[in-house]
Protein backbone atom coordinates (compact mmCIF):
# COMPACT_ATOMS: atom_id res chain seq x y z
CA UNK A 1 0.00 0.00 0.00
CA UNK A 2 1.82 3.00 -0.82
CA UNK A 3 1.74 6.23 1.36
CA UNK A 4 -1.11 8.17 -0.58
CA UNK A 5 -3.53 5.44 -0.41
CA UNK A 6 -3.12 4.91 3.54
CA UNK A 7 -3.32 8.28 4.26
CA UNK A 8 -6.83 8.43 2.53
CA UNK A 9 -7.98 5.38 4.74
CA UNK A 10 -7.00 6.97 7.33
CA UNK A 11 -8.77 9.90 6.87
CA UNK A 12 -12.11 8.25 6.08
CA UNK A 13 -11.79 5.41 8.45
CA UNK A 14 -11.46 8.15 11.06
CA UNK A 15 -14.63 9.77 10.01
CA UNK A 16 -16.42 7.08 9.98
CA UNK A 17 -15.42 5.87 13.34
CA UNK A 18 -16.22 9.34 15.07
CA UNK A 19 -19.25 9.83 13.33
CA UNK A 20 -20.43 6.25 14.67
CA UNK A 21 -19.05 6.74 18.11
CA UNK A 22 -20.62 9.99 18.27
CA UNK A 23 -24.09 8.52 16.91
CA UNK A 24 -23.44 5.81 19.65
CA UNK A 25 -22.97 8.27 22.86
CA UNK A 26 -25.61 10.81 21.25
CA UNK A 27 -28.39 8.03 21.20
CA UNK A 28 -26.97 6.60 24.49
CA UNK A 29 -27.13 9.92 26.26
CA UNK A 30 -30.88 10.58 25.16
CA UNK A 31 -32.09 7.26 25.69
CA UNK A 32 -30.57 7.49 28.98
CA UNK A 33 -32.29 10.89 29.78
CA UNK A 34 -35.71 10.03 29.26
CA UNK A 35 -35.37 7.00 30.97
CA UNK A 36 -34.54 8.78 33.91
CA UNK A 37 -37.10 11.50 33.35
CA UNK A 38 -39.60 8.98 32.88
CA UNK A 39 -38.91 7.03 35.95
CA UNK A 40 -38.52 9.96 38.20
CA UNK A 41 -42.28 10.56 37.04
CA UNK A 42 -43.00 7.45 37.91
CA UNK A 43 -41.72 7.81 41.31
CA UNK A 44 -43.47 10.74 41.52
CA UNK A 45 -47.15 9.57 40.11
CA UNK A 46 -45.92 6.67 42.95
CA UNK A 47 -45.54 8.72 45.88
CA UNK A 48 -48.81 11.24 44.87
CA UNK A 49 -51.06 8.05 45.48
CA UNK A 50 -49.71 6.88 48.84
CA UNK A 51 -49.92 10.75 49.61
CA UNK A 52 -53.54 10.82 48.60
CA UNK A 53 -54.26 7.15 50.03
CA UNK A 54 -53.21 8.61 53.95
CA UNK A 55 -54.91 11.69 53.24
CA UNK A 56 -58.25 9.51 52.50
CA UNK A 57 -57.50 7.50 55.99
CA UNK A 58 -57.02 10.30 57.98
CA UNK A 59 -60.39 11.49 56.11
CA UNK A 60 -62.05 8.97 57.07
CA UNK A 61 -60.86 8.56 60.45
CA UNK A 62 -62.39 12.41 61.29
CA UNK A 63 -65.62 11.28 59.45
CA UNK A 64 -66.03 8.16 61.70
CA UNK A 65 -65.03 10.55 64.86
CA UNK A 66 -67.32 13.29 63.70
CA UNK A 67 -70.08 10.44 63.82
CA UNK A 68 -69.33 9.52 67.06
CA UNK A 69 -70.13 12.90 68.50
CA UNK A 70 -73.02 12.75 66.58
CA UNK A 71 -73.91 9.67 67.68
CA UNK A 72 -72.90 9.93 71.26
CA UNK A 73 -75.03 13.61 71.17
CA UNK A 74 -78.08 12.60 69.30
CA UNK A 75 -78.83 9.12 69.85
CA UNK A 76 -76.97 7.93 73.50
CA UNK A 77 -77.00 11.14 74.97
CA UNK A 78 -81.32 10.99 73.99
CA UNK A 79 -81.50 7.90 75.87
CA UNK A 80 -79.66 8.68 78.60
CA UNK A 81 -81.43 11.82 79.14
CA UNK A 82 -84.60 10.18 79.13
CA UNK A 83 -83.49 7.53 81.13
CA UNK A 84 -82.42 10.60 83.64
CA UNK A 85 -86.01 11.88 83.61
CA UNK A 86 -87.50 8.46 83.71
CA UNK A 87 -85.76 7.82 87.39
CA UNK A 88 -86.28 11.05 88.33
CA UNK A 89 -89.92 10.96 88.18
CA UNK A 90 -89.91 7.04 89.78
CA UNK A 91 -90.13 8.09 93.30
CA UNK A 92 -93.82 8.23 93.10
CA UNK A 93 -94.34 5.73 90.42
CA UNK A 94 -92.25 2.84 90.74
CA UNK A 95 -92.91 1.50 87.31
CA UNK A 96 -90.84 4.07 85.68
CA UNK A 97 -87.89 1.87 86.85
CA UNK A 98 -89.30 -0.75 84.59
CA UNK A 99 -88.95 2.01 81.46
CA UNK A 100 -85.95 3.38 82.79
CA UNK A 101 -84.51 -0.06 82.74
CA UNK A 102 -85.63 -0.73 78.93
CA UNK A 103 -83.95 3.08 77.62
CA UNK A 104 -81.32 2.68 79.21
CA UNK A 105 -81.07 -1.33 77.95
CA UNK A 106 -81.72 0.18 74.40
CA UNK A 107 -79.07 2.50 75.42
CA UNK A 108 -76.24 0.04 76.10
CA UNK A 109 -77.54 -1.89 72.34
CA UNK A 110 -76.56 1.38 70.43
CA UNK A 111 -73.45 1.68 72.47
CA UNK A 112 -72.43 -1.84 71.56
CA UNK A 113 -73.32 -1.13 67.59
CA UNK A 114 -70.96 2.01 67.96
CA UNK A 115 -68.32 0.67 69.33
CA UNK A 116 -68.57 -2.58 66.95
CA UNK A 117 -68.53 0.22 64.00
CA UNK A 118 -65.69 2.08 65.31
CA UNK A 119 -63.34 -0.68 66.27
CA UNK A 120 -60.25 -0.64 63.62
CA UNK A 121 -59.56 -4.33 63.49
CA UNK A 122 -63.58 -4.52 62.27
CA UNK A 123 -63.08 -1.71 59.89
CA UNK A 124 -60.27 -2.56 58.13
CA UNK A 125 -61.77 -6.42 57.83
CA UNK A 126 -64.56 -5.15 56.41
CA UNK A 127 -65.86 -5.45 52.52
CA UNK A 128 -66.50 -2.56 50.22
CA UNK A 129 -70.05 -3.94 50.82
CA UNK A 130 -69.67 -4.20 54.11
CA UNK A 131 -68.61 -0.77 54.71
CA UNK A 132 -71.51 0.77 52.89
CA UNK A 133 -74.00 -1.79 54.58
CA UNK A 134 -72.92 -0.22 58.13
CA UNK A 135 -73.32 3.46 56.68
CA UNK A 136 -76.71 2.73 55.50
CA UNK A 137 -77.79 1.19 58.91
CA UNK A 138 -76.39 4.20 60.30
CA UNK A 139 -77.99 6.75 58.30
CA UNK A 140 -81.22 4.52 59.00
CA UNK A 141 -80.88 4.06 62.65
CA UNK A 142 -79.92 8.01 62.87
CA UNK A 143 -83.03 8.78 60.83
CA UNK A 144 -81.10 10.96 58.79
CA UNK A 145 -83.08 9.58 56.14
CA UNK A 146 -83.52 6.49 54.01
CA UNK A 147 -81.08 4.50 52.61
CA UNK A 148 -80.97 1.66 50.64
CA UNK A 149 -78.05 -0.73 49.40
CA UNK A 150 -78.35 -3.47 47.03
CA UNK A 151 -75.83 -5.53 45.24
CA UNK A 152 -74.63 -8.44 42.93
CA UNK A 153 -71.72 -9.43 44.63
CA UNK A 154 -70.61 -8.61 48.12
CA UNK A 155 -67.06 -9.75 48.17
CA UNK A 156 -64.78 -8.72 44.77
CA UNK A 157 -61.76 -8.45 46.46
CA UNK A 158 -60.01 -5.12 44.68
CA UNK A 159 -57.14 -3.65 46.19
CA UNK A 160 -57.64 -2.95 49.55
CA UNK A 161 -56.39 1.01 48.39
CA UNK A 162 -58.91 1.07 46.11
CA UNK A 163 -61.63 -0.06 47.81
CA UNK A 164 -60.54 2.47 50.33
CA UNK A 165 -61.13 5.66 48.02
CA UNK A 166 -64.21 4.17 46.56
CA UNK A 167 -65.50 4.39 49.69
CA UNK A 168 -64.26 7.73 50.90
CA UNK A 169 -65.96 9.27 47.40
CA UNK A 170 -69.06 7.60 47.94
CA UNK A 171 -68.88 8.71 51.52
CA UNK A 172 -68.12 12.44 50.60
CA UNK A 173 -71.77 12.11 48.18
CA UNK A 174 -73.21 10.63 51.22
CA UNK A 175 -71.88 13.54 53.41
CA UNK A 176 -73.52 16.08 50.98
CA UNK A 177 -76.35 14.42 50.56
CA UNK A 178 -77.58 15.00 54.05
CA UNK A 179 -76.05 18.19 54.59
CA UNK A 180 -77.31 20.04 51.72
CA UNK A 181 -80.15 18.06 49.73
CA UNK A 182 -82.55 18.00 52.39
CA UNK A 183 -83.23 14.48 50.87
CA UNK A 184 -85.18 11.83 52.89
CA UNK A 185 -84.19 8.97 50.45
CA UNK A 186 -80.73 7.47 49.37
CA UNK A 187 -80.88 4.31 47.04
CA UNK A 188 -76.92 2.86 46.41
CA UNK A 189 -76.48 0.20 43.62
CA UNK A 190 -73.45 -1.87 43.44
CA UNK A 191 -72.66 -4.00 40.75
CA UNK A 192 -69.77 -6.28 39.85
CA UNK A 193 -69.62 -7.58 36.50
CA UNK A 194 -67.47 -9.20 34.40
CA UNK A 195 -64.29 -7.06 36.19
CA UNK A 196 -66.56 -4.03 36.17
CA UNK A 197 -67.46 -2.53 38.96
CA UNK A 198 -70.29 -0.28 38.87
CA UNK A 199 -71.52 2.17 41.83
CA UNK A 200 -74.75 3.72 41.13
CA UNK A 201 -76.08 6.30 43.91
CA UNK A 202 -78.65 8.53 43.94
CA UNK A 203 -80.47 10.99 46.37
CA UNK A 204 -84.25 12.57 45.93
CA UNK A 205 -82.96 15.75 47.17
CA UNK A 206 -83.08 19.57 46.04
CA UNK A 207 -80.00 19.04 43.35
CA UNK A 208 -77.93 21.39 42.43
CA UNK A 209 -76.99 22.84 38.79
CA UNK A 210 -73.68 21.51 37.89
CA UNK A 211 -72.90 23.82 35.36
CA UNK A 212 -73.31 26.70 38.21
CA UNK A 213 -70.80 25.42 41.12
CA UNK A 214 -70.47 27.26 44.16
CA UNK A 215 -66.63 26.88 46.04
CA UNK A 216 -68.21 24.69 48.50
CA UNK A 217 -69.59 21.94 46.11
CA UNK A 218 -67.30 22.74 43.80
CA UNK A 219 -64.20 21.34 46.25
CA UNK A 220 -66.00 18.23 46.65
CA UNK A 221 -66.88 17.50 43.27
CA UNK A 222 -63.10 18.26 42.05
CA UNK A 223 -61.82 15.77 44.88
CA UNK A 224 -64.17 13.15 43.70
CA UNK A 225 -63.08 13.61 40.30
CA UNK A 226 -59.17 14.07 41.18
CA UNK A 227 -59.67 10.47 43.34
CA UNK A 228 -60.94 8.98 40.79
CA UNK A 229 -58.48 9.47 38.02
CA UNK A 230 -55.75 8.45 40.73
CA UNK A 231 -57.52 5.05 40.95
CA UNK A 232 -58.44 4.98 37.11
CA UNK A 233 -61.85 5.19 37.23
CA UNK A 234 -64.64 7.34 35.84
CA UNK A 235 -66.85 9.32 38.35
CA UNK A 236 -69.43 11.21 37.01
CA UNK A 237 -71.72 13.26 39.14
CA UNK A 238 -75.33 14.39 37.55
CA UNK A 239 -77.54 16.84 38.93
CA UNK A 240 -80.70 19.22 37.81
CA UNK A 241 -82.10 21.49 40.30
CA UNK A 242 -84.88 20.01 41.73
CA UNK A 243 -84.32 16.43 40.64
CA UNK A 244 -82.28 15.21 43.00
CA UNK A 245 -78.37 14.42 42.47
CA UNK A 246 -77.07 11.23 41.17
CA UNK A 247 -73.11 9.71 41.58
CA UNK A 248 -71.91 6.96 38.87
CA UNK A 249 -68.19 5.38 39.51
CA UNK A 250 -67.55 2.83 37.00
CA UNK A 251 -63.97 1.04 37.97
CA UNK A 252 -62.21 -1.92 35.46
CA UNK A 253 -60.70 -3.97 38.02
CA UNK A 254 -56.94 -4.95 36.05
CA UNK A 255 -56.14 -8.58 35.96
CA UNK A 256 -52.47 -8.92 36.98
CA UNK B 1 -3.41 -15.42 4.11
CA UNK B 2 -4.93 -14.53 0.67
CA UNK B 3 -7.12 -11.01 0.77
CA UNK B 4 -9.55 -13.17 -0.79
CA UNK B 5 -10.41 -15.18 2.79
CA UNK B 6 -11.63 -11.80 3.77
CA UNK B 7 -14.75 -11.56 1.90
CA UNK B 8 -15.88 -14.95 3.46
CA UNK B 9 -15.97 -13.22 6.90
CA UNK B 10 -19.49 -11.00 6.13
CA UNK B 11 -20.68 -14.23 4.93
CA UNK B 12 -19.96 -15.60 8.03
CA UNK B 13 -21.19 -13.11 9.60
CA UNK B 14 -24.69 -13.31 8.25
CA UNK B 15 -24.79 -17.20 8.32
CA UNK B 16 -24.54 -16.75 12.07
CA UNK B 17 -26.98 -13.95 12.35
CA UNK B 18 -29.47 -16.07 10.74
CA UNK B 19 -28.94 -19.04 12.68
CA UNK B 20 -28.82 -16.97 16.07
CA UNK B 21 -32.07 -15.55 14.53
CA UNK B 22 -33.54 -19.25 13.95
CA UNK B 23 -32.39 -20.27 17.52
CA UNK B 24 -34.34 -17.55 19.30
CA UNK B 25 -37.31 -17.37 16.68
CA UNK B 26 -39.71 -18.51 19.52
CA UNK B 27 -38.55 -14.92 21.31
CA UNK B 28 -39.89 -12.37 18.72
CA UNK B 29 -42.26 -15.06 16.89
CA UNK B 30 -45.26 -12.81 17.77
CA UNK B 31 -44.19 -9.63 16.27
CA UNK B 32 -43.32 -7.83 12.92
CA UNK B 33 -39.70 -8.71 13.78
CA UNK B 34 -40.28 -12.16 12.92
CA UNK B 35 -40.00 -10.92 9.09
CA UNK B 36 -36.28 -10.57 9.77
CA UNK B 37 -35.78 -14.46 10.32
CA UNK B 38 -36.46 -14.40 6.15
CA UNK B 39 -34.67 -11.82 5.99
CA UNK B 40 -31.47 -12.62 7.10
CA UNK B 41 -31.48 -15.86 5.27
CA UNK B 42 -32.27 -14.29 2.00
CA UNK B 43 -29.34 -11.95 2.36
CA UNK B 44 -27.19 -14.64 3.28
CA UNK B 45 -28.60 -16.95 0.24
CA UNK B 46 -27.58 -13.71 -2.46
CA UNK B 47 -24.24 -12.92 -0.40
CA UNK B 48 -23.53 -17.09 -1.25
CA UNK B 49 -24.83 -16.56 -4.66
CA UNK B 50 -23.21 -13.57 -4.81
CA UNK B 51 -19.88 -15.13 -4.19
CA UNK B 52 -19.77 -17.96 -6.17
CA UNK B 53 -21.23 -16.29 -9.33
CA UNK B 54 -17.75 -13.97 -8.78
CA UNK B 55 -15.43 -16.52 -7.12
CA UNK B 56 -15.91 -19.68 -8.75
CA UNK B 57 -17.25 -18.45 -11.86
CA UNK B 58 -15.34 -15.73 -12.18
CA UNK B 59 -18.73 -14.01 -14.09
CA UNK B 60 -20.19 -10.58 -13.09
CA UNK B 61 -21.84 -10.32 -9.72
CA UNK B 62 -23.00 -6.91 -9.49
CA UNK B 63 -26.70 -7.04 -10.97
CA UNK B 64 -27.33 -9.51 -7.78
CA UNK B 65 -26.20 -6.78 -5.42
CA UNK B 66 -28.04 -4.04 -7.20
CA UNK B 67 -31.17 -6.87 -7.41
CA UNK B 68 -30.72 -7.43 -3.78
CA UNK B 69 -30.12 -3.43 -2.57
CA UNK B 70 -33.58 -2.42 -3.91
CA UNK B 71 -35.30 -5.57 -2.26
CA UNK B 72 -33.67 -5.33 0.92
CA UNK B 73 -34.81 -1.66 1.11
CA UNK B 74 -38.00 -2.30 0.26
CA UNK B 75 -37.91 -4.74 3.05
CA UNK B 76 -37.14 -2.18 5.55
CA UNK B 77 -39.71 0.29 4.07
CA UNK B 78 -42.31 -2.26 4.64
CA UNK B 79 -40.93 -3.31 8.21
CA UNK B 80 -40.67 0.36 9.21
CA UNK B 81 -44.68 0.82 7.73
CA UNK B 82 -45.61 -1.97 9.56
CA UNK B 83 -44.41 -0.69 13.25
CA UNK B 84 -44.63 2.74 12.94
CA UNK B 85 -48.30 3.34 13.55
CA UNK B 86 -48.26 7.68 13.35
CA UNK B 87 -50.31 8.28 10.27
CA UNK B 88 -47.70 11.41 9.23
CA UNK B 89 -44.89 8.68 9.52
CA UNK B 90 -46.71 6.27 7.42
CA UNK B 91 -47.79 8.82 5.15
CA UNK B 92 -43.67 9.58 4.39
CA UNK B 93 -42.67 6.12 4.30
CA UNK B 94 -45.24 6.11 1.71
CA UNK B 95 -43.60 9.00 -0.30
CA UNK B 96 -40.05 7.67 0.51
CA UNK B 97 -41.01 4.31 -1.01
CA UNK B 98 -42.51 5.93 -4.24
CA UNK B 99 -39.28 8.47 -4.26
CA UNK B 100 -37.12 5.16 -3.78
CA UNK B 101 -38.85 2.98 -6.91
CA UNK B 102 -38.36 5.96 -8.78
CA UNK B 103 -34.75 6.24 -8.18
CA UNK B 104 -34.30 2.28 -8.71
CA UNK B 105 -36.10 2.53 -11.89
CA UNK B 106 -33.90 5.02 -13.33
CA UNK B 107 -30.88 3.62 -12.53
CA UNK B 108 -32.17 0.74 -13.83
CA UNK B 109 -32.76 2.48 -17.31
CA UNK B 110 -29.52 4.34 -17.08
CA UNK B 111 -27.01 3.41 -14.84
CA UNK B 112 -24.54 0.68 -15.85
CA UNK B 113 -25.29 -2.76 -14.51
CA UNK B 114 -21.85 -3.79 -14.18
CA UNK B 115 -21.55 -1.15 -11.13
CA UNK B 116 -23.18 -0.87 -7.82
CA UNK B 117 -26.54 1.62 -8.59
CA UNK B 118 -24.94 4.23 -6.12
CA UNK B 119 -27.94 6.60 -6.23
CA UNK B 120 -30.26 3.75 -5.47
CA UNK B 121 -28.22 3.08 -2.21
CA UNK B 122 -27.72 6.52 -1.04
CA UNK B 123 -31.48 7.47 -1.63
CA UNK B 124 -32.23 4.25 0.17
CA UNK B 125 -29.97 4.77 2.94
CA UNK B 126 -30.87 8.06 3.94
CA UNK B 127 -34.58 7.38 3.97
CA UNK B 128 -33.51 4.39 6.38
CA UNK B 129 -31.73 6.84 8.46
CA UNK B 130 -34.66 8.96 8.96
CA UNK B 131 -37.05 6.18 9.52
CA UNK B 132 -34.73 5.15 12.41
CA UNK B 133 -35.06 8.75 13.94
CA UNK B 134 -38.89 8.07 13.29
CA UNK B 135 -38.80 4.49 15.02
CA UNK B 136 -36.35 5.71 18.33
CA UNK B 137 -38.43 9.31 18.51
CA UNK B 138 -41.76 6.56 18.81
CA UNK B 139 -40.11 4.68 21.99
CA UNK B 140 -38.77 7.39 23.55
CA UNK B 141 -42.32 8.53 23.38
CA UNK B 142 -43.86 5.59 25.27
CA UNK B 143 -43.24 3.66 28.76
CA UNK B 144 -40.61 1.13 26.49
CA UNK B 145 -38.14 3.51 26.75
CA UNK B 146 -37.45 1.68 29.93
CA UNK B 147 -37.04 -1.65 28.67
CA UNK B 148 -35.59 -0.38 25.63
CA UNK B 149 -32.65 -2.97 25.94
CA UNK B 150 -35.25 -5.95 25.91
CA UNK B 151 -36.91 -5.30 22.37
CA UNK B 152 -35.33 -6.20 18.90
CA UNK B 153 -36.83 -3.84 16.83
CA UNK B 154 -34.48 -0.96 19.19
CA UNK B 155 -31.43 -3.35 18.33
CA UNK B 156 -32.66 -3.32 14.77
CA UNK B 157 -32.83 0.57 14.53
CA UNK B 158 -29.45 1.12 16.32
CA UNK B 159 -28.26 -1.78 13.28
CA UNK B 160 -29.37 -0.25 10.90
CA UNK B 161 -28.66 3.79 12.00
CA UNK B 162 -24.91 2.74 12.75
CA UNK B 163 -24.48 0.55 9.41
CA UNK B 164 -25.84 3.23 7.27
CA UNK B 165 -24.04 6.76 9.27
CA UNK B 166 -20.83 4.80 8.56
CA UNK B 167 -21.88 3.66 4.71
CA UNK B 168 -23.42 7.27 3.91
CA UNK B 169 -19.91 9.29 4.52
CA UNK B 170 -17.85 6.33 2.83
CA UNK B 171 -19.39 6.42 -0.62
CA UNK B 172 -19.43 10.27 -0.47
CA UNK B 173 -15.42 10.20 0.70
CA UNK B 174 -14.58 6.98 -1.97
CA UNK B 175 -15.24 9.60 -4.85
CA UNK B 176 -12.75 12.28 -3.66
CA UNK B 177 -10.23 9.89 -2.17
CA UNK B 178 -8.82 6.85 -3.85
CA UNK B 179 -9.34 4.04 -1.69
CA UNK B 180 -7.64 0.51 -2.51
CA UNK B 181 -9.14 -2.48 -2.13
CA UNK B 182 -7.68 -3.97 0.85
CA UNK B 183 -8.44 -0.78 2.81
CA UNK B 184 -11.87 -0.73 1.55
CA UNK B 185 -12.73 -3.73 2.59
CA UNK B 186 -11.54 -3.34 6.19
CA UNK B 187 -13.70 -0.64 6.69
CA UNK B 188 -16.60 -2.32 5.16
CA UNK B 189 -15.65 -5.58 7.42
CA UNK B 190 -16.33 -3.19 9.99
CA UNK B 191 -19.53 -2.08 9.41
CA UNK B 192 -20.42 -5.50 8.79
CA UNK B 193 -19.43 -6.46 12.36
CA UNK B 194 -21.28 -3.73 13.92
CA UNK B 195 -24.35 -4.34 11.96
CA UNK B 196 -24.51 -7.95 12.52
CA UNK B 197 -23.44 -7.52 15.80
CA UNK B 198 -26.16 -5.39 16.94
CA UNK B 199 -28.64 -7.76 15.58
CA UNK B 200 -26.89 -10.49 17.39
CA UNK B 201 -27.59 -8.66 20.13
CA UNK B 202 -30.46 -7.79 20.04
CA UNK B 203 -31.86 -11.70 19.49
CA UNK B 204 -30.30 -12.75 22.29
CA UNK B 205 -31.45 -10.18 24.72
CA UNK B 206 -34.25 -9.57 23.35
CA UNK B 207 -37.65 -10.80 25.75
CA UNK B 208 -40.74 -12.43 24.23
CA UNK B 209 -43.02 -10.32 26.70
CA UNK B 210 -41.63 -7.43 24.94
CA UNK B 211 -41.92 -8.36 21.60
CA UNK B 212 -45.83 -8.13 21.14
CA UNK B 213 -46.37 -5.77 19.01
Amino acid sequence: MDEKGVQSFLIIFSVIAFLLALTVILLFAIFQKRKNKLLREQQDAENRYREEIIETQIEIKEETLRNISWELHDNIGQLLTLSKIQLQNADDKPERIQEASETIGQCLEELRSLSKLINPDTFSNLSLVEALQLEMERFNRMKYLKASLSFSEADFALDNKVELIIFRMLQEFFTNTIKHSKADVLKVNVDFKEGVLKIDASDNGIGFDTEVKNADSGIGLMNIKNRATLIGADAEILSKEGEGTHFKLTYKKNEL
Amino acid sequence: MKIAYLFFIPLFLELLAAIVATITYRKYSGSNEKYFLYFLWYTFLIEITGTLIGYAFEADNYWVYNGFIISSFLFYFYWYYSILKRKRFRQTIVIFTATFLLVATYSLIYEDWSAYHSYTFLTGASFVLVLTVFHFYKLLNSDEVLIVKHKLSFWISTALLLFYMGMIPLMFLTVYADLNDISYLIIILSMNLILYGCYIIGFLWTKKEYNRF
